[in-house]
């Protein structure tokens, strides 16, 4: 980063300062992501209150080819309209939870919203199905057949649903992450 | 919460605030409105270097998954990795141990290179004047005849004649017949340390996949690697997933079937045809080995002309490569008659087949080679120098081996899979047929490891044929084959090859080289060992010389004479090992069973505070009442809260699993506690629950006392109470 940036960021830097300390990112990593979220936005230094469209976060790199783009930003997004735009403090939100130094129930909370397709603090059968196939990709050869995933999804809530309502919820789902030895994202 | 915030200090306040899942903007009213702060410009001077950033977070934003640009740290790592990610784990268990043998390998060469190959060149032998004729062979590098033969290739070559070196590179009075001997011996030993501790290894690593049924929901929740951002890893990792998740599914579904007398009778009739005549063609092998070496003497006159020679010197090895490359596919061709429970019990029956033809191949020609050739007809050594006769032989059969591998491959894969693939309709491709290649290489791997007393250089040769055949199996691999559909999981089947490379292709191999070196006589006329009775005998002679020579070294030579010609010593360490050995298999036997109880107390933990609380419910009430009422509420975290409130210190923790029981305890205390209101304002004509009645039903639930359960039988669930 050049000087020419340097001026810019130590007028928004008073009020960064809190975010520092609320988020598992350090001041370095804010401010990057602050450069990045402001090329986002088209403009240099604009209200880091507004907020960018989720096309245009999708071309970030990162996320280009994650199968849970879309989700991603719908649950990280604070917006009264739904449409998945997020604003600078809900970038900052993501780039926390998927940090390193997250803690493993800032993981599973938003993990497991991630794969609550339909928002409902549930994991049911819909939920998971559309898990498997985000995970197992789009083309027709890596798609499992519709017997082996009434199988998979069988014996995934036979494992994980303890109370046998046949969903999974949040307690359920970081019970069986806490089990993983290596829950590493 | 405010409450709570606020009697932390400010920086605990913080430290609870970031781990909250809270958004930010969220988490910063929440922060204002603890510390009543106002966000004031601070002073512009606060200095922010912000020049090289290599971070973590400059990493993640940067493409630091960029998985296939990764530094190997190992050969081969990013084409094993795509491998994998396209066939599975079993297919790269097979390059994996292609790999595996190419480092055994290397080292074989690196120790006889170094003490055997090296000093023998630079010492070369004074040319005699018994020198034999040598034919001027124009296939000389297929058949190991000609050129080869008087090199260092070939264990003739080597002599215990030292003559004036013009390069001082190597003592004068280095013992080449005593290299020879501890070369081979030292590379043997670190070879078979190698293999016991990769056995060991792997068995431990297969040991702790012992629940596979418990890690489907694991799978699935964790596997993916968000770090992943390149779309075509992305892709193959998704279908690493997928072929993983179907190989873990394909596990889980293998049905016992029931079957009655007459299909049971009809199985076994079955089986035993199928085994039969797989035998019948193991034995006709043997023989046709036997019968092609005695009408193919090797120094045999009949075949003088020089077209014809090196056709007749081809013509066994070539029979040999035919036989245990296609034999097998004969043998899976007609075991698909055969029904089996199980893919994995289908694949032990053809790999036990296929062991015992390359076995019996390979114990054939090490008769013949170490009775027959060595000695000769009617006692008398015909040939000379049958050593380097027996290398060559090894040296035609490795070679042969590989290019009947590679025909193989560019015919029976690249031009079959060719015409498969544009006349079927669908397309479908070859399946890699893994036990029998992973054979393949273990028995050109014992062929070489016998093969090293009489050839030194010909791990050399194996090295070259691995690397060849990993690059065209990899080629061919990758345009003609599919995805194995039936799906296996690798570890247990590398472990098992790894045991089979063990016992009984290595010991088995170190068994005949041993024998070899200990009751053969080695020729006279050619070779370091020509004038003693057995090659191992050198040895001791020498050990004896060195500990008169030498007063220092009198213990070195005690030591051989007491511990290791002594055959009381010997019988006594074997004795001590076997006991510590079989102690040893009893604390892991009770090691398993202690991982199988805690296994079951795990699955069965919510059963057992229910029927703490009441000795008189049956497990299975428990059970059923589970599964109509479920176990769990969703207040695990007011559970939670609730206890912590209560410890004493603030340090004590408790785990998820304690909160679950207590909820669950709680819930059952509520629902009976309900239950019990219910039926006591029932019996009391009341139309609405009121708190008298909890009262009067509270002491009944004390758990201490048992009697308080007067109505309760064993056996009804808990439902029909309020009925």
């Amino acid at each position: 980063m050049d000087l020419f940036a340097q001026k810019k960021i130590q007028s928004t830097e008073p009020i960064l300062i809190p975010h520092g300390e609320l988020t598992f990112l350090t001041k370095q990593e804010i401010l990057l992501a602050h450069k990045i979220f402001s090329e986002l936005q088209g403009r240099e230094n604009g209200p880091y209150s507004a907020r960018v469209t989720m096309e245009k976060i999708l071309t970030l790199p990162e996320l280009k080819s994650n199968p849970f783009r879309k989700r991603i930003c719908h649950v990280f997004s604070t917006s009264d309209m739904k449409d998945g735009s997020l604003s600078f403090e809900d970038f900052l939100d993501l780039l926390s939870a998927f940090s390193d130094s997250a803690t493993l129930e800032i993981k599973s909370h938003y993990a497991f919203r991630i794969f609550d397709f339909d928002d409902d603090g549930t994991l049911d059968s819909r939920d998971l199905e559309k898990l498997v196939n985000c995970l197992t990709g789009e083309t027709d050869d890596t798609r499992l057949t519709a017997e082996e995933m009434r199988q998979l999804i069988s014996n995934i809530l036979e494992e994980s649903d303890i109370d046998k309502d046949g969903t999974v919820n949040l307690s359920e789902f970081q019970h069986v992450i806490s089990r993983s030895p290596d829950f590493v994202r | 919460m405010l409450n709570k915030l606020q009697d932390l200090s400010a920086a605990e306040c913080v430290h609870v605030l970031r781990e909250m899942p809270l958004s930010v903007s969220e988490k910063r009213q929440i922060r204002a409105l603890v510390f009543c702060e106002t966000v004031q410009p601070l002073s512009v001077n606060r200095a922010m270097c912000c020049h090289q950033f290599k971070n973590g977070f400059l990493k993640v934003l940067c493409g630091y998954g960029e998985v296939s640009q990764q530094k190997s740290i190992q050969l081969w790592q990013g084409v094993l990795k795509n491998i994998s990610a396209h066939f599975g784990t079993g297919v790269l268990s097979y390059f994996i141990f292609l790999r595996r043998l190419l480092h055994y390998n290397i080292l074989l060469f690196l120790i006889t290179g170094l003490f055997l190959v090296l000093p023998q060149i630079s010492n070369p032998p004074l040319k005699s004047s018994k020198n034999k004729k040598e034919d001027s062979d124009d296939f000389w590098m297929l058949t190991g005849m000609g050129i080869l033969t008087d090199s260092v290739m070939f264990y003739g070559h080597y002599t215990n004649e030292s003559c004036k070196a013009e390069m001082k590179t190597f003592p004068e009075n280095y013992n080449i017949p005593l290299a020879y001997i501890f070369t081979i011996g030292v590379g043997m030993f670190i070879t078979c340390v190698m293999l016991v501790y990769s056995m060991s290894k792997s068995d431990g690593k297969s040991f702790r996949v012992f629940k596979t049924s418990g890690n489907l929901a694991l799978k699935v929740f964790c596997s993916w690697d968000f770090k992943v951002s390149k779309k075509h890893s992305v892709k193959l990792q998704s279908v690493n997933i997928c072929t993983q998740l179907k190989e873990m599914l394909s596990e889980l579904s293998c049905e016992k079937e029931k079957r009655n007398l007459s299909s049971t009778l009809g199985w076994l009739s079955l089986h035993f045809l199928v085994w039969s005549i797989c035998l019948a063609c193991m034995a006709a092998c043997v023989l046709a080995v036997c019968c092609l070496h005695s009408y193919l003497e090797p120094g045999s006159s009949k075949l003088a002309n020089s077209f014809q020679k090196p056709v007749g010197l081809l013509t066994l090895p070539l029979v040999v490569s035919c036989v245990s490359h296609l034999l097998p596919g004969f043998f899976d061709m007609i075991s698909s008659v055969e029904h089996y429970n199980s893919p994995s019990t289908r694949i032990y029956v053809s790999i036990a087949r296929n062991l015992l033809l390359k076995g019996c191949i390979f114990g054939a020609l090490c008769y013949y080679w170490l009775k027959k050739v060595s000695v000769g007809k009617d006692g008398q050594t015909t040939w000379q120098c049958w050593e380097t006769l027996v290398g060559q032989e090894l040296y035609r059969l490795v070679l042969i081996d590989l290019l009947f591998a590679m025909t193989y491959i560019i015919l029976a894969e690249f031009l079959w899979g060719l015409c498969i693939r544009n006349i079927t309709l669908r397309r479908k491709k070859l399946e890699f047929d893994i036990a029998r290649d992973v054979l393949e290489l273990i028995y050109g791997q014992t062929l070489v490891w016998f093969g090293v007393l009489f050839s030194p250089l010909l791990p050399v040769v194996q090295i070259g044929k691995l690397l060849v055949l990993f690059y065209l199996k990899k080629t061919s691999l990758m345009m003609n084959f599919q995805p194995p559909r039936k799906h296996w999981r690798a570890t247990q089947m590398s472990t098992f090859f790894i045991k089979i490379l063990f016992f009984p292709s290595f010991t088995g191999a170190l068994a005949c080289v041993i024998y070899a070196m200990l009751r053969v006589k080695p020729s006279s006329d050619c070779g370091p060992f020509s004038n003693v009775t057995n090659m191992l005998l050198l040895g001791k002679e020498w050990i004896m010389g060195l500990g008169k020579s030498n007063p220092n070294m009198f213990w070195l030579s005690w030591a051989y004479d007491h511990l290791v010609d002594n055959p009381m010593f010997l019988f006594i360490t074997a004795g001590l090992f076997l006991s510590i050995i079989y102690v040893q298999m009893q604390v892991l036997d009770g090691q398993k069973m202690v991982v199988a109880r805690l296994q079951e107390q795990i699955d069965n933990d919510h059963g057992i505070f229910v029927t703490d609380l009441n000795p008189c419910l049956a497990r299975s009430d428990v059970h059923n009442y589970f599964e109509k009422f479920g176990t769990i509420t969703e207040c695990i975290e007011t559970v939670a809260k609730l206890l912590t409130r209560s410890f004493k210190e603030d340090k004590t923790k408790v785990s998820s699993d304690a909160v679950i029981l207590v909820a669950e305890m709680l819930k059952v205390f509520v629902e009976e506690a309900t239950r019990r209101a219910v039926k006591q304002a029932d019996s009391e004509d009341c139309d609405t629950i009121d708190i008298e009645h909890f009262e009067k039903i509270l002491p009944q639930l004390d758990c201490r006392d048992t009697v308080a359960y007067p109505n309760y039988s064993g056996h009804k669930p808990l439902e029909t109470i309020v009925d």
